[in-house]
């Protein structure tokens, strides 16, 4: 009960706290057309405020003391209770003391002098409270950071930042014709260059003294109030200005900072330690590409020396042969109708089938975590684009449609992890002599059984008989006609399967089992998970089971936008369905693959959940992400971990700029 | 007149044909190969109902049961017990179920609503805002929501850790810009995560939604003096709400089902884990207690899969807006 109440009472304050912030930015902002001296004060107020607790959070300034805002009893979340450090209080009355001033002053002279009078009072307060004595925190003491000056140095930074300053201002009124006081620009560079002089380029430490860091900081401070200072005092329509652009970056800024902080930063961080060997930080060694070499010449990440056992699998010579002989008709065809081939369903199915296969024939021999990934990408999206798109049409105004469309959509609604687990149900294999628990050997063992039976074996040849009979017919009819060519090709390429289960049933018999050593026959059963390389293809299954609702839920979409005029004109030109179909509603839904396609390869690049919770990689089956996962969290290495991530990145890359140049056509 | 007419002859012939088809193929068997494509159909709903449908009744039977007969076996004994849920469901050592359940609220909830706000406000600058470099931050923003989550989270995890510090590179002088706040472990490590991940996504969806709003509504606030604020608050967000339901759902189920970036925020230990860690570290240990798996994992997807079927037609909604539109 307690733990509810303070995620409540976290969740509840976040909110709160940030609606709070956003609104208050608007209201502040809304300030600066009609009520000028409130707004000068208030950015007067944040900026000293802000300045000052950041210096006192990076321990360069010591606080007064500390105003604690206790967190309430409730409220776990340790940061909701907050530290207000009083130096920063000052700062903000300092600064809204500026700005009030600035405020009803329009004398440029009078402005210039409060400006410096504000800066160098923080930067007196700075000097003032600067940290003497170490600091000692849990993991480490920080010395003091007085600034040992170097007036030579001191000077040259000032020099270079007036001439940066100089050459920004004047290079922009001559390049881009911009009109603004250069010595602004170059006053504002000029103190950043006194900065880093007194206190990025100085030695800090126990040896400083206080006077010095005063003088350092009151360079600092008397620069940024002369710019400050150096503003002329807006006018109306220069009030509206501020509070029109400001807005546009109060509304952006909330996600954009997000967005840096959560993906872009981390995306280039990790590009940077991807170049460094071992433990992170400390330890780490800027080793230029060496963890890339090193994937790449892990015979476990990639892996092709059995290259030459593509040629010796029957699932290459399947896929060539069905390429052929979809080729063969399609030619055949397409010469009686004078086409170069013939481009029906069916000789196109073939050939896809024929493709699929060559596929399988290449993924099972290269063997390794970036291949393995990519047959991954292969068969997923194939397979649940292909599925999607057929159970939509399938399901178009069939009876009940919504039933079945919601229950084949569901698994989308489940955690990766729980299909993985309802799947290790359906894979379970239990030892051949037992019974099998899980669905799918048992349905296999139980085939086996049949097959070696006389009777369903009989019957099972009649029906395929049957329906090869049927075939022939169909085809011959169609042929005969000279009408249907498709339908002709249809039926000679759907007989071939059927010849060779027909086959297989009479012969070696179908179904899990094998031949005892008395000649009997004993349940086989299906290793799913740990029986390389095809126990991929059964973790596949898991994610092809998942995506598969939402292919057919976005094609379903299409195919309902397809317009109704069309079809209608189809049919009263004669078209018949399934002529409609494929010359209509398919190239309309054309584009909807495109997105499908997409969406699906940046989902299966990134597969970690099923696989890790299946088999954890192991049996052959790692993909980059749960390689990634694994080195940099379980073995510690970020750097490889690292170049593992920015793989992954790569692989997206092309699509990331496929859905870019997708948005500028829409738009 | 004559082309209606011609449209009509072509109609007659077409029936002509067909019903040539059909006495040629004989009314029944052209009857059951119509039927085809429906049985197909409903071949491959039960096909894609079994899984789950399994695990729901072996979720109901007790230990020796499931290890001895297939789930389809419980039809016949007409067997079931409740006793697996009380123990998944009960403190303790089965890895706390019901904890893992409310700690998974506690990372979905705010990572909802806290986005939608943010992308709001964002998408409505885009949509209604001028300025400079608009389309080109907008197309910058929205590119980023095909990136893998795996690219941030080594640095994430050691910001959480121990916060961020920026070496400056020629100064040689550390400056830390998040103090350490000890949040890995936490759930707020972990929705923050959330919040920034999904904001590209967020933002391209609302974007779409709001841009498409008339313009003939903001035109006529403005001419009665509303400011953007005002405009956004009034307006914006209640003509909105049809779509922020729509990324609502998606994002809810997104996040109360994710497990990679809890696991490495959290760990795989504990008071912190949502239930997709520990269901995952249950089936981790397969054999032990393999018997409240299945009760463990129904349980973690019946809050999921409720919220879809009740909400159903706005998941759909967001995801057609998402994929189709772009």
């Amino acid at each position: 009960m307690e733990r509810i109440l303070t995620s409540v009472a976290a969740i509840v304050l976040a909110l709160v706290g940030s609606a709070g912030l956003f609104v208050g930015a608007n209201k502040l902002f809304d300030l600066a057309p009609r009520k000028w001296t409130w707004f000068t004060t208030g950015v007067g107020a944040v900026v000293g405020f802000h300045a000052m607790a950041i210096l006192w959070a990076n321990r360069v300034v010591e606080s007064l003391g500390v105003l604690s805002i206790p967190a309430p009893d409730i409220i776990l979340v340790e940061v909701i209770g907050v530290d207000i450090p009083v130096i920063a209080v000052l700062g903000g009355l300092i600064g809204g003391a500026a700005g009030y001033v600035l405020s009803i002053t329009r004398d440029p002279i009078q402005r210039i002098g409060i400006g410096v009078g504000g800066g160098a009072a923080i930067a007196v307060l700075i000097g003032l409270f600067v940290r003497t004595d170490d600091a000692v925190t849990e993991d480490d003491v920080f010395p003091p950071v007085l600034p040992e000056l170097d007036f030579a140095a001191l000077v040259l930074w000032t020099v270079i930042g007036a001439a940066v300053g100089a050459v920004i201002a004047y290079g922009l009124k001559a390049l881009a014709g911009r009109q603004k006081d250069p010595i602004r620009t170059i006053v504002l560079w000029a103190s950043l260059g006194f900065l880093a002089g007194g206190w990025l380029m100085a030695d800090l430490g126990p040896d400083g003294s206080r006077v010095e860091a005063v003088i350092a900081s009151l360079g600092v401070g008397i620069g940024l109030g002369a710019w400050i200072g150096m503003r002329r005092y807006p006018e109306l329509e220069a009030r509206e200005e501020v509070s029109r652009k400001a807005r546009v970056w109060i509304f952006l800024g909330p996600a954009l900072g997000f967005i840096a902080a959560t993906l872009v930063i981390p995306l280039l961080r990790t590009l940077w330690l991807s170049f460094f060997r071992g433990p992170p930080r400390r330890d780490g060694e800027f080793a230029w590409l060496e963890n890339y070499q090193d994937i790449f010449t892990d015979e476990g990440i990639i892996n092709v020396s059995n290259w030459s056992n593509i040629f010796t699998s029957r699932l290459f010579w399947g896929g060539l042969l069905l390429v052929v002989a979809g080729l063969a008709v399609a030619r055949i065809l397409g010469r009686r109708t004078g086409h170069a081939i013939e481009a029906s369903p069916s000789t196109l199915g073939t050939m896809g089938l024929g493709g699929f296969l060559l596929g399988f024939a290449i993924f099972t021999v290269l063997r390794g975590t970036i291949i393995n990934n990519l047959w991954w990408v292969f068969t997923v999206t194939t397979l649940a684009t292909g599925l999607g798109l057929a159970i939509a049409v399938l399901a178009d105004r069939a009876k009940y449609e919504n039933v079945a469309k919601s229950l084949i959509f569901m698994p989308m609604a489940i955690s990766f992890v729980g299909a993985g687990i309802i799947w290790r149900f359906m894979y379970i294999a239990r030892p051949p002599q037992d019974t099998q628990t899980g669905l799918l050997n048992a349905a296999w063992v139980g085939l086996g059984k049949l097959s070696n039976s006389t009777g369903p074996k009989l019957i099972a040849l009649v029906i395929l008989a049957l329906a090869i009979a049927f075939l022939v017919y169909l085809g011959l009819r169609a042929y005969r006609t000279g009408e249907g060519n498709s339908v002709a090709a249809g039926a000679a390429l759907t007989i071939l399967p059927l010849l060779w289960l027909a086959w297989k049933i009479a012969f070696p018999g179908l179904g899990g089992f094998v031949e005892g050593p008395n000649g009997e026959t004993v349940a086989d059963t299906v290793i799913f998970l740990s029986n390389s390389p095809f126990n991929n293809v059964w973790l596949m299954v898991v994610l092809i089971w998942v995506q598969t609702g939402f292919a057919m839920v976005i094609f379903s979409a299409a195919i309902k936008a397809v317009p109704s005029e069309l079809l209608e004109a189809a049919k009263v030109d004669g078209a018949t369905e399934s002529q409609t179909f494929w010359r209509i509603t398919i190239p309309q839904i054309l584009p909807t693959v495109g997105v499908v396609v997409t969406t699906l390869v940046v989902v299966v690049l990134k597969v970690f959940d099923i696989v890790k919770v299946m088999t954890n990689g192991n049996f052959d089956t790692q993909v980059i992400a749960n390689e990634m996962w694994q080195r940099a969290f379980t073995e510690l290495n970020f750097g490889l971990g690292s170049a593992l991530a920015i793989i992954l990145f790569i692989f997206v890359l092309p699509i990331m700029y496929l859905n870019v140049k997708r948005m500028q056509e829409a738009s | 007149m004559t082309t209606t007419r011609a449209s009509a002859e072509q109609l007659q012939a077409a029936a002509a044909t067909q019903t040539s088809l059909e006495r040629g193929l004989g009314k029944r068997l052209y009857g059951f190969l119509k039927s085809i494509p429906t049985w197909v159909l409903w071949l491959l709903v039960i096909l894609w109902t079994i899984p789950t449908f399994s695990l729901f009744v072996n979720s109901f039977r007790t230990r020796d049961l499931q290890r001895t007969t297939g789930f389809w076996e419980a039809f016949v004994d007409w067997d079931f017990t409740l006793a697996n849920y009380e123990e998944v469901l009960g403190s303790g050592a089965t890895g706390g179920v019901w904890e893992g359940l409310l700690n998974a609220l506690a990372i979905a909830i705010p990572a909802t609503v806290i986005p939608i706000f943010i992308a709001a406000f964002a998408a409505y600058a885009f949509a209604w805002m001028d300025f400079r470099g608009r389309e080109w931050l907008f197309i910058a923003t929205v590119s980023l929501l095909a990136i893998p989550a795996q690219v941030a989270l080594i640095p994430l995890l050691q910001v959480f850790s121990s916060g961020a510090h920026l070496t400056l590179p020629v100064f040689d002088k550390t400056v830390t810009l998040m103090p350490d706040l000890n949040l890995s472990g936490k759930t707020i490590a972990v929705w923050l995560t959330h919040t920034g991940f999904a904001l590209p996504f967020a933002i391209f969806l609302l974007h779409n939604y709001i841009s498409g709003l008339p313009s003939s509504v903001f035109e006529s606030a403005r001419i009665d003096g509303a400011d953007h604020f005002q405009i956004f608050m009034r307006l914006v967000l209640p003509l909105s709400i049809p779509v922020l339901a729509a990324f609502a759902i998606f994002q809810f189920l997104w996040t109360y089902n994710d497990y990679l970036i809890a696991l490495t925020m959290i760990g795989s230990s504990g008071s912190n884990l949502p239930v997709t860690v520990r269901i995952a570290s249950l089936a981790g240990e397969f054999g032990l207690r393999e018997h409240i798996l299945a009760a463990g994992a129904f349980i973690s997807t019946v809050l999921p899969i409720a919220v879809f079927f009740a909400l159903q037609r706005y998941f759909v909604r967001g995801i057609l807006a998402g994929s189709i539109k772009g």
